[in-house]
């Protein structure tokens, strides 16, 4: 960390911690535990100005007084809050493996489906001396993008950067798309948040790249609760590309992060995500709690925000990525394939707010249930009522392969202007036998054929994704459906 | 406490029961004081807010003796029911009417439980295998009529039972005329056995100042078939709620609705279809008129269980929304736990066509023709379902629509 012990030590001092968390300054963890405390510290090792610690405690007082949503049709066993380490990295590079020997076959051989680099490889599973070539080699990469993108006036940096560089821009637009106790996750994510990306578009500038965490490597550990602002000024735009691309093994741990966009007159926003995180395995043992609050503000007239998102991994998602559609003509877009395989679950889904006049929005979610996993399409359309002549369409179809798993659709359909249009259409079916004869009798293999069709199942919102991402997603879907058929 | 009226009315009811039954309903009024009204957080009520209910006094009603009067159907035996009581006078077939006891059980909601401690004779239909009900029964229930009335309420309870391969219609209408506050709550058991059939038209046209809390559960046996229909063209503040559940092989359920509320009302309509079993097949088509002032629900779930394959089901439901100030909010859930199966649900809110208003006013026919023909249009969908001549004049006179004259004297001044 770029604080000395000194410093923290000294606004450790200052702002009365209990003797025994000197201690564990001095080893650069914190015991599991949540209390004032341990945010006070939090925000002491970061540096930062009061008004954000504020912010944070403002948050944890009130989330003390929230509790869970039980709404979601998931089921997981209680989360034990103060089981969590609130500040520590996810991962002790000295108890990674070594080399890809050590590495469980099982990953290197989905790895390898994937079609990832071998170098690649070795530092996803987070292999240790490779992985620092690899760390070197991207910080290269990294600095000549960043140089380009100085060039352009954008800001791209971690937000802990931003806090420091530009808090008038951060104080001004965190927390204002997701208040700080818009939910019990968020809020719980806004007293603890440790990392996240910050991005500033200026004024009629087109981002001359994809954003992607991908070439912020140097921030590859990001913690649990990362927080993620986006700002496109009037006239911007920007394509932010959000993923971890691969299957990445984890403990069975809870991610709550918080994703706020705002978009001003005329401005665009492209969020992309490929979400596979561990998923646990076949008996539904470990993966990740991937509990997300996404939300972006069209605040500008004419502005737009798409998110687009791809979902194969994690034990159990609860995300809903939201457009505010606050200015006049603005328009939200939501593009998702959820897929859940062996004992997922995921409940996912979309809120578009239509607040402003000839707003517009579209959503078009696929669902793909296979194995034991359970799936949810949960989604709001709400018309508020002066959004004159808003107009949605919704589309969400699910497929279901195999008799144990389970496909839900929740369309919340809110109303209070005569002059808005709404559809919203759903189906669910299974893979009907005659298309897959039809491929058998062709000589494709059941599995081969399955992909196919579940492909084209998705093709609407693949190409709706940058062509890696897409290319990527389709082979991910591949891999995470292996064992669904026969 | 808040919910003390209900209480002391209870005390009043109470005291000329036997022991036993005392004991039985008092379970069930601790119930409802302990769970209360259910509150808007709960998911179910999300968008019906039953807490002013529980600021209100209602006392139990009582029969005034000045007869509020209804329109007839022919072709049909009547159970006139005023105030929660029988009325035996304009009744033509008190046979069926029966006090239904109420489960031991505990209630899973409050307004059940407020039902069951209090509830007074209702509907009882009981048909024997292969037995028919010769003409369609009409259940009316009216309030007496007169203003000034001091807030009442009436809770009753109601069963049909169809033996195998029986067949009955049963119409039922809300029609009270509340000038002050009113509370009603009907529940509806109803089992059809293998190869029954059941069509169930539920009628409201209650005035502005009445709530309405209606549930219906009905349960199928193999191959039955249940056909209902439900109309809302009055005003006040109602809640339907209508559970089907396909427990045996084969069944066929269809539920049409068509809403088209008074202005200033809040109409709610909960369904839940359940696929228990193979080769079910359900229809649910809801249609909703809104208008000024109105806050309309639909809510609708399908859930198709674990083993309920070859499930075939399509709920769809149509919203005009013609004012400010009206709301509509819509909510097709769809639960699946099968795969062989074949689901779909769509939802839609709009207006009238404009292209189709200016057609009409170029044919010289006047603005307000030209719309409540278009409204005709849009809710014959859901109308065609109603097969009984007499109940589909009623219904259409219900809902101001022009007739088939005046539909023809319009084609002849159009052509």
């Amino acid at each position: 960390m770029s604080a000395n012990l000194s410093e923290v030590r000294q606004l450790v001092r200052n702002q009365k911690y209990s003797a025994g968390f000197i201690t564990d300054i001095e080893a650069e963890k914190v015991p599991p535990g949540l209390s004032e405390d341990v945010i006070r510290l939090i925000s002491a090792k970061k540096l930062e100005p009061e008004w954000l610690l504020e912010f944070r405690l403002k948050a944890y007082r009130r989330w003390l007084t929230m509790s869970e949503p039980k709404w979601a049709q998931v089921q997981f066993p209680q989360i034990d809050y103060q089981a969590i380490s609130y500040y520590s990295q996810p991962k002790s590079h000295l108890d990674g493996p070594r080399s890809l020997d050590d590495v469980d076959p099982k990953l290197l051989e989905t790895y390898k489906k994937l079609g990832i680099p071998l170098k690649e490889q070795e530092m996803l599973a987070g292999v240790q001396n490779v992985a620092i070539d690899v760390v070197f080699d991207s910080v290269s990469v990294a600095t000549t993008f960043k140089k380009k993108l100085a060039e352009a006036g954008v800001i791209f940096c971690p937000l802990s950067e931003a806090v420091r560089e530009r808090p008038d821009l951060v104080q001004k637009y965190l927390g204002s798309v997701v208040p700080f106790a818009d939910n019990f996750y968020a809020a719980l994510n806004t007293a603890v948040f440790t990392e996240g990306s910050f991005v500033y578009i200026p004024k009629g500038v087109r981002c001359p790249m994809e954003l992607s965490t991908y070439f912020r490597i140097n921030e590859r550990n990001t913690g649990q609760f990362e927080r993620t602002l986006i700002i496109a000024e009037e006239g911007s735009y920007v394509s932010y590309l959000e993923g971890c691309t691969a299957p990445q093994r984890d403990e069975n741990q809870l991610h709550a992060a918080v994703v706020e966009l705002v978009a001003l007159d005329d401005a665009q926003i492209k969020y992309s995500t490929v979400q596979n995180w561990y998923p646990g395995d076949e008996q539904g043992r470990g993966g990740i709690y991937n509990f997300v609050t996404k939300r972006g503000d069209c605040r500008g007239a004419r502005s737009k925000i798409s998110w687009t998102q791809v979902e194969t991994g994690s034990a159990i998602t609860w995300k809903y990525p939201s457009c505010i559609l606050r200015g006049d003509d603005s328009v939200g877009e939501f593009y998702s394939v959820a897929l859940t395989n062996h004992k997922q679950q995921a409940d996912t889904g979309t809120k578009m707010i239509h607040v402003g006049k000839n707003t517009r929005s579209t959503i078009v979610s696929k669902g793909i249930s296979a194995g034991r996993g359970q799936q949810s399409y949960r989604g709001l359309v709400r018309v508020l009522e002066g959004a004159e002549n808003a107009r949605n369409h919704t589309q969400c179809d699910s497929l279901l392969i195999g008799d144990q798993c389970g496909a839900h659709t929740f369309p919340y359909t809110e109303v209070r202007n005569p002059s808005a249009r709404l559809e919203h259409e759903a189906t669910t079916s299974k893979i009907a036998e005659d298309q897959l004869y039809y491929c058998r009798a062709r000589g494709i293999s059941e599995e081969d054929a399955v992909s196919m069709i579940v492909n084209g199942f998705c093709k609407e919102v693949f190409k709706e994704l940058p062509m890696e991402f897409a290319v990527e997603a389709q082979k991910l879907l591949q891999v995470s459906l292996e064992g669904a058929v026969g | 406490m808040k919910l003390q009226p209900y209480r002391a009315a209870f005390d009043q009811f109470a005291s000329s029961l036997p022991a036993n039954e005392r004991l039985v309903r008092d379970a069930h009024l601790q119930r409802f004081l302990s769970l209360g009204f259910p509150s808007k957080r709960e998911e179910d009520w999300r968008y019906t807010d039953l807490a002013a209910l529980s600021e209100k006094s209602f006392g139990l009603a009582i029969p005034a003796g000045n007869e509020a009067d209804f329109k007839r159907i022919d072709g049909t035996e009547r159970l006139v029911f005023v105030d929660g009581r029988l009325d035996s006078a304009r009744s033509t077939a008190a046979q069926f009417c029966a006090e239904i006891p109420a489960t031991e059980s505990p209630a899973t909601d409050g307004v059940l439980a407020l039902n069951a401690a209090f509830s007074s004779a209702g509907l009882d239909l009981k048909l024997a295998a292969k037995q028919q009900l010769e003409q369609p029964l009409h259940v009316l229930f009216l309030s007496s009529a007169g203003a000034d009335r001091a807030t009442s309420m009436s809770h009753q309870r109601h069963r049909i039972v169809l033996g195998e391969n029986a067949c009955a219609t049963v119409i039922v209408e809300f029609a009270r005329e509340s000038g002050s506050d009113s509370l009603a709550t009907h529940t509806f058991d109803i089992q059809l056995g293998a190869n029954a059939q059941l069509t169930l038209h539920r009628l409201q046209h209650e005035s502005a100042a009445t709530t309405l809390l209606t549930r219906i559960d009905a349960s199928l046996g193999r191959d039955a078939r249940f056909n209902a229909l439900c109309l809302d063209a009055g005003g006040g503040f109602v809640r339907h709620d209508f559970n089907v559940s396909l427990d045996a092989p084969g069944t066929n359920a269809e539920l049409h609705g068509l809403f088209a509320p008074l202005p200033k009302s809040h109409i709610d309509n909960h369904t839940r279809i359940v696929h228990a079993a193979p080769h079910g097949r359900s229809r649910e088509h809801f249609r909703g008129i809104v208008g000024e002032r109105t806050k309309a629900i639909f809510s609708g779930k399908v859930v198709v269980q674990p083993g309920a394959q070859k499930t075939d089901s399509e709920q769809r439901i149509a919203n005009l929304l013609l004012s400010k100030r009206a709301e509509v909010n819509a909510k097709p859930d769809l639960e699946i736990y099968a795969d062989d199966v074949k689901c779909a649900h769509g939802a839609t809110v709009g207006q009238l066509d404009d292209t189709a208003l200016a057609y009409l006013r170029s044919r010289g026919i006047d603005a307000a023709t030209a719309k409540s023909l278009l409204l005709r249009a849009f809710a014959i969908e859901i109308l065609d379902h109603v097969n009984f001549v007499p109940l589909r004049r009623h219904i259409e006179a219900l809902l101001n629509f022009p007739d088939d004259p005046q539909l023809d004297a319009l084609i002849e001044a159009v052509s």
